[in-house]
C-alpha cells in the first residue's frame, strides 16, 4: 500500500551536468545514472555531477556511484524522461525542501486488508490520500486496457475480413471441381461420398492454411518485437502468441473453412450431372 | 456492349461468388480507409487543437512540454512583458496550473485549476456568463463537470483554498471568489473539473506571489510564416525556458504516438494485400472456368487486346463496387475505433485519432483502385495467352 500526498516536487530534477572526475568522490552523495541517460552523457562510475532543479539553479554536486538498467515499463517507452536515483536526504537538500515525500510506502500485517488499512488512515489524517497497490495498479493500467480494447476491435474487423475472405476462397475452391465431381456423379459415385470427399479436401486446406498462417504469425511477432525492442530500447515484450491464440485463430479457420466447404459441396452435389459437366 | 458493361453482366452471373468477394474488398477498403484517417489524423487533431485560439507558440520550463510535468517557470510576469514588447508578437499570456480545493461544508473537492491573464488567454471558450476581467478578485470561471462537482452556477461565490499542509491539517491560502462565467477548457480531459481565475489570485493560492510562476507561457506571433524564426529568436533571448512552436509539439506528440502511426501503415498495407489477393483469385478462377468461351471469341475474330480488357474491367468494377460499400463500413467503424482511442486517460476531450482528411482520403482511393485493377492482371494475361485451338478442342470433347 502506498499513501501519496498531494502534487509536489518529484518530477524531480533532471537538471544535470558534467563537471570533471571526482578526486574526492567519497565526500560527495552519490547517485545511481539510469544506463541510457549514462550513454547519452557520456557518464562513467566516478564522474562528477552538477545537480539543480532548474537550470538557474545548479547548486547541488553529486558523484555517480553506480549506472543502473531500469526495469522494462510500458508507461515510459514512449516518454523522454531520464532517471537518477539519490538517497532521499541528499535529495531533500538539493530541493530544499527537508522531510517532504510524495509517496511513502506501507507494509501492513499479513492479515490485515489493505482496503480497510487505506481508510482508516484516510480518516486518521488530513493531507493525503492512502490507495492499496491494487487500486494504483488499476489506474496506472487504464492507457494498456485502451490500447488492449482498440486491439480487440482491430482484431473483430481483421477475423471478419479473413473469415469473407476464406468463405470465398474456399467456394471458388470446391466450385472448381465441378467437372470432377460431374465424372464420379457419372461412374456411380454416390453423392454422399462426393460430398465427404469435398469436405474433407476443405477441411485439409484449412489446416494447411491455419499452419502457414501460424508459421507466418509467428515470424511477424518475432520481427515485431526486435523491431520494437531495438526502437524503445527496451526488453519489454509487444507480440505474444500464446497456445490459446493459436488454438482459437486454427479453429476458426477450420470452423469457416468446413461451413464454406460445405455450403458449397451441397451446392454441387444437388446440380445434375449434365449441368455440372456443362451440358444441361 | 461496352468492357464495362460485360464485366458487369459476367459478375452478376455468379451473385454468390460476387457478393462474397465484395463483402471482402469492403471490408478491407474500410481497413484501408480507417488506417489512412489514423495515420494522419492524430497530427491534424492535436495540431488544431493548439492553433485553437491562434496561438503558435509555448514557453515552458526547459525540458519539459506544456503541462507535462509540475515544473513552473518563475518569475513569468517580467518574460510576459519582454515578450509583450516585441513587435513581431501579437499577444502573450501566462498559465499555472494547478491543483486547488473548494471547500464545501466540511468537506474539500480537489479541482483542477487555471489561472491566466484574461488579455491572453489560450485555453476556454466562454459558453455562458461573462469572462474574466483583469485584475485580483475579478471571479472564477468554471468547466460544467466542475459546476456540476460544486453545485454551483453563475453568481455563487465559492470557497477556494490551496496549499495543503497536512503536518498542521490547514490550507495556508484561501479565497472567496463569485462565479463569472461557464468555459469549456480546450484541453481537458472528458469529466475534469476544472476552475479558472485571473493568475495572481492563482498565484496567491498555490505558492509564494513573490516568485511569479507560471506552468506556461503562450504566445502568438503575427504572421504565421515569422514563427520558424521568433522560435529561434526567442530560444537565445531565454535560454533558461523551452520555446516550442506547434509544429515542434506536433512532432514531439508525433514521437509518442509513433504505434499507430506504424500500425496504420501496416494494417493498411494488409488491407490492400486482402484486396489484391480476393480479386487475383476470384478472376484467375473465373478465367479458367470461361477458357472455352474465351477461344471462342478469339476465334470469332475478337482482339485479345478486349479480351484482356474486359478480365481487367471485372477487376475495376469489384474494386469500385467494394470500395463504394467500404467507405460506408469503414466511416463507421472509425466512429467505433476512435470512441475506443480517445478514452485514453488524460486526453483532451477534443482530441480525435480518426480524421478524414479529402487529400489522404482521395488518395487512399486511387491506390485501392490501381492495386484493385492491377490485380486483374495475371488473370488477364491468362486469358491473353489462351490456345484457341487446343482449348476449343478439349471443349467439344
Amino acid at each position: 500500500m502506498r499513501s501519496a500526498l498531494p502534487p509536489s516536487f518529484l518530477a524531480l530534477v533532471a537538471v544535470l551536468a558534467l563537471v570533471r572526475p571526482a578526486p574526492a568522490a567519497a565526500q560527495l552523495p552519490g547517485i545511481a545514472v539510469e544506463r541510457r541517460l549514462a550513454g547519452e552523457l557520456s557518464l562513467r562510475v566516478g564522474d562528477t555531477l552538477r545537480l539543480g532543479a532548474a537550470p538557474d539553479s545548479m547548486r547541488g554536486v553529486g558523484v555517480v556511484a553506480a549506472i543502473y538498467e531500469p526495469r522494462p515499463d510500458p508507461a515510459q517507452i514512449t516518454k523522454q524522461d531520464r532517471y537518477v536515483r539519490m538517497h532521499l536526504p541528499d535529495l531533500a537538500r538539493l530541493l530544499g525542501a527537508p522531510d517532504r515525500v510524495d509517496r511513502f510506502g506501507v507494509a501492513l500485517r499479513p492479515g490485515i486488508a489493505p482496503d480497510s488499512a487505506a481508510a482508516r488512515l484516510d480518516r486518521s489524517a488530513f493531507g493525503y490520500q492512502a490507495y492499496p497497490s491494487a487500486a494504483i495498479a488499476s489506474e496506472s493500467s487504464q492507457t494498456f486496457l485502451v490500447v488492449s480494447r482498440f486491439h480487440r476491435a482491430i482484431a473483430v474487423i481483421t477475423i471478419v475480413a479473413s473469415a469473407v475472405f476464406l468463405l470465398c476462397v474456399m467456394l471458388l475452391k470446391v466450385e472448381e471441381r465441378r467437372m470432377d465431381a460431374a465424372v464420379m456423379r457419372f461412374v456411380g459415385v454416390r453423392r454422399r461420398t462426393i460430398f465427404g470427399a469435398l469436405l474433407l479436401e476443405a477441411a485439409v486446406i484449412a489446416v494447411l492454411g491455419s499452419a502457414v498462417g501460424t508459421a507466418l504469425a509467428l515470424a511477424a511477432g518475432a520481427a515485431t518485437n526486435a523491431y520494437y525492442r531495438r526502437f524503445f530500447h527496451t526488453a519489454l515484450t509487444f507480440s505474444l502468441i500464446t497456445p490459446g491464440i493459436v488454438g482459437f485463430s486454427v479453429a476458426l479457420s477450420l470452423a469457416l473453412g468446413l461451413v464454406a466447404g460445405a455450403a458449397a459441396a451441397w451446392r454441387l452435389v444437388r446440380t445434375r450431372p449434365m449441368v455440372l459437366w456443362g451440358r444441361g | 456492349m461496352t468492357g464495362a458493361a460485360w464485366a458487369v453482366k459476367r459478375l452478376a452471373r455468379q451473385p454468390l461468388r460476387t457478393g462474397l468477394s465484395l463483402a471482402g474488398i469492403a471490408v478491407a477498403a474500410a481497413m484501408l480507409l480507417d488506417m489512412v484517417m489514423l495515420s494522419g489524423g492524430i497530427d491534424r487533431s492535436f495540431s488544431d487543437l493548439l492553433l485553437g485560439r491562434g496561438y503558435q507558440m509555448r514557453l515552458t520550463p526547459k525540458g519539459t512540454l506544456p503541462f507535462d510535468t509540475e515544473a513552473t517557470i518563475r518569475g513569468a510576469s517580467a518574460i510576459v512583458a519582454a515578450l509583450r514588447r516585441e513587435p513581431a508578437l501579437e499577444a502573450a499570456g501566462a498559465v499555472l496550473g494547478t491543483s486547488l480545493y473548494a471547500r464545501r461544508g466540511d468537506s474539500l473537492i480537489t479541482l483542477f485549476a487555471y489561472g491566466l491573464q484574461p488579455e491572453a488567454q489560450s485555453l476556454y471558450q466562454l459558453q455562458a456568463g461573462r469572462d474574466l476581467a483583469s485584475g485580483a478578485g475579478a471571479g472564477v470561471l468554471l468547466s460544467e463537470p466542475a459546476a456540476r462537482l460544486l453545485g454551483a452556477g453563475i453568481g455563487d461565490t465559492l470557497t477556494l483554498v490551496g496549499r495543503l499542509d497536512p503536518q498542521v491539517v490547514t490550507a495556508a491560502a484561501g479565497r472567496r471568489l463569485v462565479v463569472r462565467g461557464m468555459v469549456r477548457w480546450l484541453y481537458d480531459y472528458r469529466g475534469q473539473p476544472s476552475v479558472g481565475m485571473v493568475l495572481s489570485d492563482l498565484q496567491r493560492l498555490s505558492s509564494s506571489p513573490a516568485e511569479d510562476r507560471a506552468s506556461m507561457i503562450v504566445v502568438k506571433a503575427r504572421q504565421d510564416s515569422a514563427v520558424p524564426g521568433l522560435v529561434t529568436a526567442l530560444r537565445r533571448r531565454f535560454p533558461s525556458v523551452e520555446v516550442s512552436s506547434v509544429a515542434d509539439l506536433v512532432a514531439t506528440f508525433h514521437e509518442r504516438l509513433v504505434y499507430f502511426r506504424q500500425l496504420s501503415y501496416i494494417l493498411g498495407s494488409m488491407s490492400l494485400i486482402v484486396t489484391v489477393l480476393l480479386i487475383a483469385t476470384l478472376l484467375t478462377i473465373a478465367v479458367g472456368e470461361r477458357l472455352g468461351e474465351i477461344a471462342t471469341l478469339r476465334a470469332i475474330g475478337v482482339s485479345r487486346r478486349t479480351v484482356v480488357g474486359q478480365v481487367l474491367a471485372e477487376g475495376t468494377a469489384l474494386t469500385i463496387v467494394g470500395g463504394g460499400l467500404g467507405i460506408g463500413l469503414g466511416l463507421a467503424t472509425a466512429r467505433y475505433l476512435d470512441a475506443i482511442l480517445t478514452s485514453f486517460p488524460g486526453l483532451p476531450a477534443a482530441f480525435s485519432f480518426f480524421v478524414p482528411r479529402a487529400g489522404a482520403l482521395a488518395f487512399a482511393a486511387l491506390v485501392l483502385l490501381l492495386t484493385g485493377s492491377l490485380a486483374g492482371l495475371y488473370p488477364a494475361w491468362l486469358a491473353a495467352r489462351t490456345p484457341i485451338a487446343a482449348t476449343l478442342r478439349a471443349e467439344a470433347t
